[in-house]
């Protein structure tokens, strides 16, 4: 790394606490990530319980539910975890947790991208604040950590995720479930088991999405680009056929979804009199076969008509709105007795 | 990759023997528990004077022998819950012992010969030196509130403790009393709450390198804020810095840690204490050490993924930059003894590295390796 790189991965680190110390109201977002090397997108990493150091029962069937939840919740191509004797990475309990001198569990990816480690401190381990209860090892008592979210953000953290960053009043505290203070029983979010929206947008930045239908977290505000193709002309009485591709604007920022098409969304056409201000909707385009391609044919026209297709912001998805070029088909009348059921090519 | 490793291991590997560490067999780790008997008065390291060599370092390999190490683990019950802890000590070429301690216990040093000890049986906090050359203990100080980790001056006539109430755990501050015996003083005010940091789950008693410095380090879930005191003025400068995670450790006015990460690798800052200016020693990095050479101190810390891992080397600035050729294998660099759960003094300019990073009894094979050229030496031959 020269000078200047340095310089500048320091602003990083430097400007990332300072965002969360000084101004979290706009810190809220996808969850920071950590250098490093990805693994593969859907990469199974299998893990073993490492010897002589394997978690009591009820701490195995709470990381295993861990390693389910981040498969099942992580909405992305990230890596998936799986159990196996023979994994080649590990998790162990108690003895050896190389933690450092704080924490209640924590991982290595040195390994990556072959590889992790995960350790979890043992029940009944002290604290200067007093004494580490797991939940699911102690009845559940208030005051407790639940190991199931322990394991679900460790597991989180292994992918390459960091801790969210909060708002100042922690009102966005159920977005994460990477965060850096893990909530004891009774609170709100204690016992999460799902990753949360701002988990799920970095896992899609760093991996991608599962498929181009599923929807972006909305903790993404990704902006979208809408075209359209149309003829220039139809003949009096002929359909024009439309035809729309909606994409993810193609930005470094957006990282691993720049260009994504995006597919089984509602893309609304829209057509106007040549210099009418108001615009009328005809109808809604349907699936074509291309990924994040859509088509529309509007019937027996007769009208020379503007038209455009209109992409609204979903509810429940992290995309932009977007409204595609104007396109204007002519309609030709013509001498015949009926004219040709013709289209003139787009673009022609 | 695995040819690279083995061009990089250079010299050949020496055996300590041959440096001249016989070793003898393992008094028995895995022996019944040793309840160290009470120091003579006039006998044992467990006098202040016993532990003024706190600083001092053996001059090689060779000087390690008669040294004491230390490590603690936890103790599990049947259903996986702490029960205690065993403490594992020994001298190196020598045997080993293990005492039991309940939960709520630490080890700390070694100073000169002594391990200290601090055990609470949920009334009252005992420390003990304990001095592993002449297998005996003496006490240092009960305490009615919960004394969670203790150091001893670099000149060895002083005993700093942090203690926490015993019943709401609140910080109760630092603490100094002559190893001589006297009364207790507070040196260092409890260190207020503060959101960012979150509640506190570990404060670190340690020396800068150069000894001048009382090193106080106190972290939240990740965050972490330092306090350096002179123990000659009671001057303190406060690091308090969200960014900051867990100390690698302290020379020349430079507070060296790692970022706020909760895991590796992890970036490591140096932050000059006086004017908070930062430097970045390293972006990812696995396991750390502060170390003192003929050429000043060094930052020693992993670096490259498992495949590839070597030791890389650099000034407190981050500069001059050197990789130290190294074994390759699971042998991990062992970081500083808050972090590993184990201790041991060990020659300037040398770094230990052993199976999963720690300090490990009789079975082990932990080898030390010397900076300036990536000599390596077996440690694990002084067991034998």
């Amino acid at each position: 790394m020269n000078r200047s790189s340095r310089r500048a991965f320091l602003g990083v680190i430097l400007g990332a606490a300072a965002v969360a110390a000084a101004v979290p109201a706009a810190a809220h977002g996808p969850d920071p990530v950590f250098g490093g090397v990805l693994y593969a997108q859907n990469q199974e990493l299998r893990f073993r319980w490492k010897a002589n150091q394997a978690p009591p029962a009820a701490m195995q069937a709470a990381i295993l539910q861990g390693a389910t939840d981040a498969n099942a919740t992580r909405n992305s191509r990230a890596a998936t975890f799986r159990h196996d004797p023979a994994g080649t990475s590990w998790i162990n309990y108690g003895l050896d947790v190389a933690c450092g001198v704080n924490g209640l569990a924590c991982f290595s990816r040195l390994g990556a991208p072959n590889s992790f480690t995960m350790s979890f401190r043992e029940n009944g381990h002290r604290y200067d604040w007093g004494v580490l209860r797991w939940c699911e090892m102690t009845g559940r008592p208030d005051g407790c950590f639940d190991a199931r979210n322990s394991a679900l953000d460790e597991f989180g953290h292994v992918e390459i995720l960091a801790h969210h960053v909060n708002f100042a009043d922690q009102s966005d505290y159920r977005d994460a479930v990477v965060q850096t203070i893990q909530r004891v029983k009774p609170r709100d979010g204690y016992d999460a088991h799902v990753f949360g929206r701002c988990d799920v947008a970095s896992l899609q930045r760093k991996y991608d999405m599962l498929n181009w239908a599923a929807k972006y977290s909305t903790c993404l505000d990704l902006a979208t680009t809408l075209t359209i193709s149309a003829p220039a002309w139809v003949y009096l009485g002929a359909s024009v056929p439309l035809s729309a591709t909606l994409k993810i604007v193609d930005l470094d920022a957006y990282e691993r979804l720049g260009g994504n098409p995006v597919s089984s969304r509602t893309i609304t056409v829209q057509r106007r009199l040549p210099g009418a201000a108001a615009w009328v909707s005809v109808g809604t385009m349907v699936a074509a076969a291309g990924a994040g391609t859509y088509t529309f044919t509007a019937p027996s026209q007769t009208t020379t008509y503007e038209w455009r297709a209109v992409f609204t912001k979903p509810a429940g998805d992290g995309l932009r709105g977007d409204s595609s070029p104007i396109v204007t088909v002519t309609v030709l009348s013509c001498r015949q007795t009926s004219c040709p059921q013709s289209v003139q090519p787009a673009g022609q | 990759m695995e040819k690279r490793w083995l061009l990089r291991l250079g010299p050949p590997l020496v055996a300590v023997g041959a440096l001249g560490l016989v070793a003898s067999v393992s008094a028995g780790a895995g022996d019944r528990p040793w309840d160290p008997p009470d120091c003579r008065p006039d006998g044992g390291s467990g006098t202040p004077a016993g532990a003024a060599a706190a600083l001092s370092r053996p001059g090689g390999p060779e000087g390690l022998v008669g040294e004491a190490w230390f490590r603690l683990d936890p103790v599990l019950d049947g259903g996986g819950t702490l029960a205690g802890q065993r403490l594992e000590l020994g001298l190196h070429g020598g045997g080993s012992r293990h005492v039991e301690l309940p939960p709520e216990s630490f080890a700390a040093g070694p100073f000169g010969g002594l391990v200290l000890v601090g055990s609470d049986d949920g009334n009252v906090s005992t420390i003990r030196a304990i001095d592993a050359s002449a297998a005996c203990a003496r006490l240092i100080a009960r305490e009615s509130s919960v004394v969670r980790r203790a150091v001893i001056d670099p000149a060895g006539t002083t005993f700093y403790e942090f203690r926490v109430d015993r019943a709401t755990r609140a910080d109760l501050g630092v603490w100094r009393r002559p190893l001589a015996g006297g009364a207790a003083a507070r040196v260092l005010a409890p260190l207020p709450a503060d959101g960012l940091f979150g509640r506190t789950f570990s404060t670190e008693l340690s020396w800068s390198l150069e000894g001048d410095r009382l090193v106080v380090q106190q972290c939240g879930y990740t965050s972490c804020r330092t306090r350096l005191v002179d123990p000659g003025t009671g001057h303190v400068n406060t690091i308090a810095r969200p960014e900051l995670g867990e100390l690698v450790g302290v020379a020349d006015g430079r507070v060296v840690a790692y970022a706020a990460c909760h895991g590796l690798p992890c970036p490591i800052l140096s932050v000059e204490a006086s004017t908070g200016r930062t430097a970045l020693v390293a972006e990812a990095a696995g396991l750390a050490q502060l170390v003192s050479t003929d050429a000043g101190p060094r930052i020693v810390h992993e670096n490259g993924p498992d495949t590839d891992r070597h030791l890389r080397s650099t000034d407190l600035g981050g500069g001059s930059a050197v990789t130290v050729p190294a074994p390759a294998g699971d042998l991990r660099l062992v970081p500083a003894s808050s972090r590993a759960s184990a201790g041991t003094q060990l020659p300037a300019g040398w770094v230990l590295l052993a199976p999963d990073g720690r300090r490990a009894g009789g079975s082990s094979r932990p080898v030390l390796v010397r900076l300036a050229d990536g000599l390596t030496v077996s440690l694990g031959e002084v067991n034998r």
